[in-house]
């Protein structure tokens, strides 16, 4: 299951706002303004407890249109069957009104409509208007067959106009609040991951740029001294110097890079440079690579950078990762009297000088 | 030993044949002798038997991985050197799960080669650092169980010291960790498929006391369930 986005998360917060100001409405309008108008006419109906009967059952199916909402549910099936028992109930009462009095007494076509909104607020519109036009013309049918004279007809025109007007409006309002919302959370997400992504590039920035101006003080006397003359290119020491400021420098160009393996990725970076100068190096790695802390990495590759440029004509590097941390091994062939870098902070180096051969290994254990 | 050792050489670059015929003929007293060149095995099963102590296989032959005629040569008894470009530690697994005797990455060159070469001649183990990586970076459930000493002079050897630096390394003496180094290979030839040229480096190492023979049934019993053939995915299979 994948993440859901914090746009989709808003949009969704919206939505249920809405769907529940809607369900207010419409049990606020069935208590309200159906309820009052049925209370009224108590005594008027052909029979009271049928009256009674629909207006409860359009209440249970108001209870049941909620129920589907809340659920976000889009599904046709529920929303139709909410909308076919509105649809029958309200008829059948419609019908069941006194004779004569339907327009006066029926209080269940405007309920009706409501009930279809809650049911279709996320069918398309054009279903609503479905349901709309065969609940006006079967409330016209049981009015012709009731009282089919001019007076009301123009009745039956203003109740429409005014209740079946206002319930299409709201469902047309409710698409545009959706679309609306929808596009401000996504912009919101937009602007939070622009935020995101700014506050990660100062970062590295800063980083960077502290790095780049620590390796200034280091870089800068060997290379003014080569540019003055007062620095021999030809001497070893200078030229070693020289290496290993060349590989602090392909470092920070790699640091930069985008990589899944840093550590590898860096040690071939710094390899890189050493084999520019004819070193072949070989590097290899046994295991899974864990994920280790910055400053243990820069230790690591500090060493690497060290060892690298010592050696004089080849490298062999092992990377080996063990369930307890990482150990990073050496062998190179240099001088005697080449220094064994000092063990960092969390590292453990340990050194051996077989002749020519140099082998040195950088410990870290996960704690 | 001072018998010259044959070898047959199976490769289709004339490049290599050319290199490696030079290296095994420049060998100090003309030790090693190349007495056949041939570009694929079809060529050299009726023939070998009798003319070669050694083949000197490459993996890839006319663009195509022959892992699975391994198994078939081995089984003849051919002891047989891997000499190939394809170091990838399952691919060495398989190759000698199949019943070769020794793995030599073309990148490491001459003197593995020479070594490898003459210890398989006379049924000995050799194992060079491609195939301690394999070794160490095995995972397959039933591998050989490597003792702490056998696996610390494995890596070391691994991470390119000499013999005589895991020795000092280790306070032991040189002779010592070729024992371990060895102990850990003949657990392999132990282990999966039965082939004659595991059987001979057996009983190569009971003879010069590497191993025990009650050992070799324990580690047998350890690898029962040690599926035989596992070829990389990523190896073609051949016909």
């Amino acid at each position: 299951m994948t993440a859901l986005q914090p746009s989709a998360i808003l949009t969704a917060r919206y939505a249920r706002a809405f769907d529940a100001a809607v369900i207010v409405v419409v049990a606020g309008w069935h208590l309200a303004g159906a309820g009052s108008l049925l209370a009224a006419h108590l005594g008027d109906y052909r029979s009271d407890p049928f009256q009674i009967a629909g207006w409860l059952a359009l209440a249970a199916a108001i209870a049941a249109g909620s129920v589907h909402l809340l659920r976000g549910s889009a599904e046709p099936g529920p929303a139709w069957m909410v909308a076919g028992a509105a649809f029958v109930i309200s008829t059948a009462v419609a019908a069941a009104c006194p004779p004569g009095r339907m327009l006066e007494t029926d209080w269940a076509w405007g309920t009706a409509g409501w009930i279809g909104l809650l049911a279709m607020l996320r069918r398309p519109v054009a279903e609503f208007v479905i349901f709309l036009t065969l609940e006006a013309l079967a409330t016209l049918g049981v009015l012709l067959h009731d009282d089919p004279h001019r007076l009301a007809l123009a009745g039956f025109i203003t109740v429409l106009f005014s209740s079946a007007g206002l319930q299409l409006a709201a469902c047309v309002a409710a698409r545009a609040l959706n679309v609306t919302a929808q596009q401000a959370a996504e912009a919101a997400a937009r602007e939070a991951a622009a935020t995101t992504q700014k506050v990660i590039a100062d970062r590295l920035y800063t980083a960077r740029r502290s790095r780049w101006l620590a390796l200034q003080e280091t870089l800068g006397p060997p290379l003014s001294g080569l540019a003055a003359g007062s620095a021999d290119p030809g001497d070893d020491g200078v030229r070693r110097r020289c290496g290993a400021e060349a590989a602090s420098l392909r470092r920070l160009f790699a640091e930069s890079d985008y990589s899944p393996n840093p550590l590898i990725h860096e040690l071939l970076a710094t390899a890189d440079v050493a084999e520019r100068r004819g070193v072949a190096v070989d590097i290899e790695t046994l295991g899974a690579i864990p994920v280790m802390p910055p400053e243990i990495r820069r230790a690591i590759t500090d060493i690497a950078i060290a060892a690298l440029t010592a050696a004089v004509s080849r490298a062999r590097v092992i990377v080996n990762a063990t369930g307890a941390g990482i150990a990073v091994s050496f062998l190179i062939d240099s001088p005697a009297g080449t220094a064994v870098p000092a063990s960092a902070p969390g590292l453990v180096v340990e050194s051996q000088r077989d002749g020519d051969d140099l082998w040195m290994e950088a410990q870290w254990t996960v704690s | 030993m001072d018998r010259v050792v044959r070898v047959a050489i199976v490769e289709d670059h004339p490049v290599v044949i050319e290199g490696v015929t030079s290296w095994l003929n420049a060998y100090p007293q003309r030790r090693i002798e190349v007495t056949q060149v041939v570009p694929d095995i079809g060529t050299l099963q009726p023939l070998t038997r009798l003319q070669a102590d050694v083949v000197i296989l490459d993996l890839e032959l006319g663009g195509r991985m022959i892992m699975d005629e391994i198994s078939g040569l081995a089984a003849g008894g051919q002891r047989i050197v891997v000499f190939s470009a394809h170091g990838d530690p399952r691919i060495i697994d398989a190759v000698i799960d199949a019943g070769a005797c020794a793995f030599v990455a073309k990148d490491e060159g001459r003197d593995h080669l020479f070594d490898a070469v003459l210890a398989v001649a006379d049924d000995r183990p050799y194992v060079t650092r491609s195939q301690a990586k394999a070794i160490l970076a095995d995972r397959r459930p039933g591998r050989p169980a490597l003792s702490g000493k056998e696996h610390e002079a494995l890596l070391l050897w691994f991470q390119g010291m000499s013999k005589a630096s895991v020795a000092r390394r280790m306070s032991i003496s040189e002779n010592t960790v070729r024992q371990y180094i060895d102990r850990a290979r003949i657990k392999y030839a132990a282990a999966g498929r039965p082939a004659p040229t595991k059987d001979a480096l057996l009983a190569r190492a009971i003879e010069d006391g590497i191993i025990q023979p009650a050992e070799v049934a324990l580690y047998t019993s350890y690898a029962s369930g040690y599926a035989s053939g596992q070829m990389p995915p990523s190896a073609p299979k051949g016909t």
